[in-house]
């Protein structure tokens, strides 16, 4: 009863960013009624997708503070575990993403044990390095089809069991409930017991320690938090692409990707990762298929990508939530 | 039994001794002070008793049971909390917050972490500052803030590593109130080091000394000022041999 009413908890939040927040959800209800195009349909599945990537992000990297760079390996795993079941035995969505979170936290707990024994950007870089490491592996391991990857056989049917539509309209309404049932977990967790625990790690782990907080623990349970967000999102991609390929699923792209999502919307926040996704997939998509086609720039929305983290990197490491958060607090005084 | 108990504890750090060969025990109820000149191993030996570093020698007991190169995290579980001397925080965490951290270690229940935090807050004199950013606080504050988060962990012993450093003479004062209201109000058994001699000589009941990483005298706290020892210890042998001569120049 308890859990359930601070589920629902948004004491802490002024009641202009509910009433935004309200409007948002509203417009997001209602798009797939809107005139739109079907690009506009592509970008908004791909913005939904981020934003749950962003928001398992957070738990380890923002709330935690330790940035993971390695998180496309359980997009893999999530995607890999759903296209061979349903490709070898017939298993659907629903049924195999669940399964696949389940590797991707048994894998998280693999390496989750001698990874968070580093600290700072050995942490980081080690996490890359996991992530290239099972790239490699996937891309010569033939039951996972190798570097072709797997292409995923069409039911006769639409299917709500197999996660196949013809219309994208059913797609962005299955992640749409993702979405939801993302954001109020996390919404719970950021003010739940571990949440609490990780946010004093990020402030001061030895003090945090001292406080009895097993922090080497808090940290690897926060990672597989993270790691099931990231693994049912991969395993959503699995069915929205008809095809996956390790070098782009498991790519060091996707891992950068989304840990951007939450450090420019703002990590260790509820809204930060959703603001991001919300300017960085709109920015990419557009922008890239505006300068895709022309020769010689089609490099440049990476190049513009580097100079936003530049910037929060060097004016506001909390992001554009930050900003917010500063203005505010400076208004108040 | 004593409530600490610690047995011939060596500490190396490469080649410097910073304790050595140090016994001592604290009684259940006591209130004891720990001085002795900067350098001279007192933040060393909290940081052995809590685990933070691994001890090269001898051995500690906490409530009779061996802690000896515990984690902190698990010393802190049986019951012995500490606060540190320089306190960091880079600024995530409100006051109530902070201190929630510290409750959550005896419950799971968000409510209950806010009722008890919020009780503690109360009586540590910081009501009213629960939404504020303990990095935007004053240091005597937020001193007290870290008093309170160790505090909510519900501990039976608890260390303080100067609490009163840097604070003016109406702060310690204050300060001397609040760790006497959590020695005689809360019962917990407090050990403190300190440099503010007012503080340490108005609240300890027994007074260790530490001089070069060894221990050299214990005592009352008016038996303390006299030792020659200590006089030595913190003046210079000059000095000491003065005072000791009789000769009140200062």
């Amino acid at each position: 009863m308890e859990t359930l009413k601070n589920i629902f908890d948004f004491s802490d939040s002024p009641h202009r960013d509910l009433a935004v927040f309200g409007i948002f959800t509203l417009f997001l209800f209602l798009f797939p009624v809107l005139p739109h195009s079907s690009f506009a349909m592509a970008t908004m599945i791909q913005f939904l997708m981020f934003s749950l990537y962003g928001m398992g992000w957070n738990t380890i990297g923002g709330y935690g503070g330790q940035v993971d760079l390695g998180k496309a390996q359980f997009a893999g795993i999530g995607a890999y575990t759903t296209a061979i079941m349903l490709i070898r035995w017939n298993i659907p969505f629903w049924v195999s993403a669940p399964t696949g979170m389940i590797f991707a936290i048994i894998w998280s707990f693999v390496i989750g044990y001698p990874l968070f024994r580093m600290k700072g950007h050995y942490f980081a870089i080690a996490t890359i390095a996991t992530s290239l490491v099972l790239l490699d592996v996937f891309e010569v391991w033939d039951f996972v089809g190798g570097a072709r990857g797997l292409e995923m056989p069409l039911k006769t049917m639409p299917s709500f069991l197999y996660l196949q539509f013809r219309n994208d309209a059913y797609y962005y309404y299955v992640l749409l409930f993702l979405f939801f049932l993302g954001f109020f977990y996390i919404n719970w967790f950021r003010k739940s017991r571990l949440g609490f625990q990780l946010r004093a790690i990020k402030d001061n782990e030895e003090v945090a320690r001292s406080l009895g907080i097993n922090a080497h623990w808090c940290k690897i349970k926060a990672y597989a938090i993270a790691t099931s967000f990231v693994a049912v999102v991969g395993s959503f991609h699995a069915c929205y692409n008809f095809n996956i390929e390790p070098e782009d699923i498991m790519s060091l792209d996707l891992s950068i990707l989304i840990a951007m999502m939450a450090m420019i919307g703002g990590a260790g926040s509820l809204w930060g990762p959703i603001i991001g996704a919300a300017i960085l997939i709109p920015l990419k998509s557009y922008l890239g298929s505006w300068l895709g086609g022309k020769a010689g720039l089609a490099g440049l929305d990476l190049i513009i990508y580097a100079v936003i983290i530049m910037a929060i990197a060097a004016f506001e490491p909390k992001g554009i939530w930050g900003i917010v958060e500063k203005s505010r607090r400076r208004r108040r005084k | 039994m004593p409530i600490l108990e610690v047995q011939d504890l060596v500490k190396d750090f490469g080649g410097l001794r910073a304790n050595n060969h140090i016994s001592f025990s604290v009684e259940k109820g006591e209130l004891l002070g720990l001085i002795g000149p900067n350098g001279a191993g007192k933040s060393t030996l909290f940081n052995c008793i809590a685990g933070v570093h691994q001890v090269t020698a001898g051995k500690i007991l906490f409530e009779g049971k061996d802690i000896t190169n515990h984690r902190s995290y698990e010393i802190c579980r049986l019951g012995l909390a500490r606060t540190f001397q320089i306190f960091t925080s880079s600024g995530d965490l409100t006051v109530i917050e902070n201190v929630m951290v510290g409750s959550f270690l005896k419950t799971r229940s968000r409510q209950t972490a806010k009722k008890k935090s919020e009780a503690i807050l109360d009586f540590m004199g910081l009501s009213g500052l629960e939404d504020q950013w303990v990095s935007e606080l004053p240091v005597a504050a937020q001193k007290r803030v870290a008093m309170a988060t160790a505090l909510a962990t519900q501990p039976r012993l608890l260390l303080l590593d100067e609490v009163a450093a840097g604070l003016n003479p109406t702060e310690i004062e204050q300060t001397i109130g609040v760790i006497r209201q959590i020695h005689f109000d809360m019962g917990v058994t407090v050990v403190l080091i300190e440099h503010v001699m007012e503080l340490v000589m108005n609240l300890s009941q027994r007074v260790i000394v530490l001089d070069s990483g060894t221990l050299i005298a214990e005592g009352k706290p008016e038996n303390i000022k006299q030792n020659p020892e200590v006089i030595k210890a913190y003046l210079g042998e000059r000095y000491a041999s003065q005072v000791t001569a009789g000769g009140e120049k200062i």
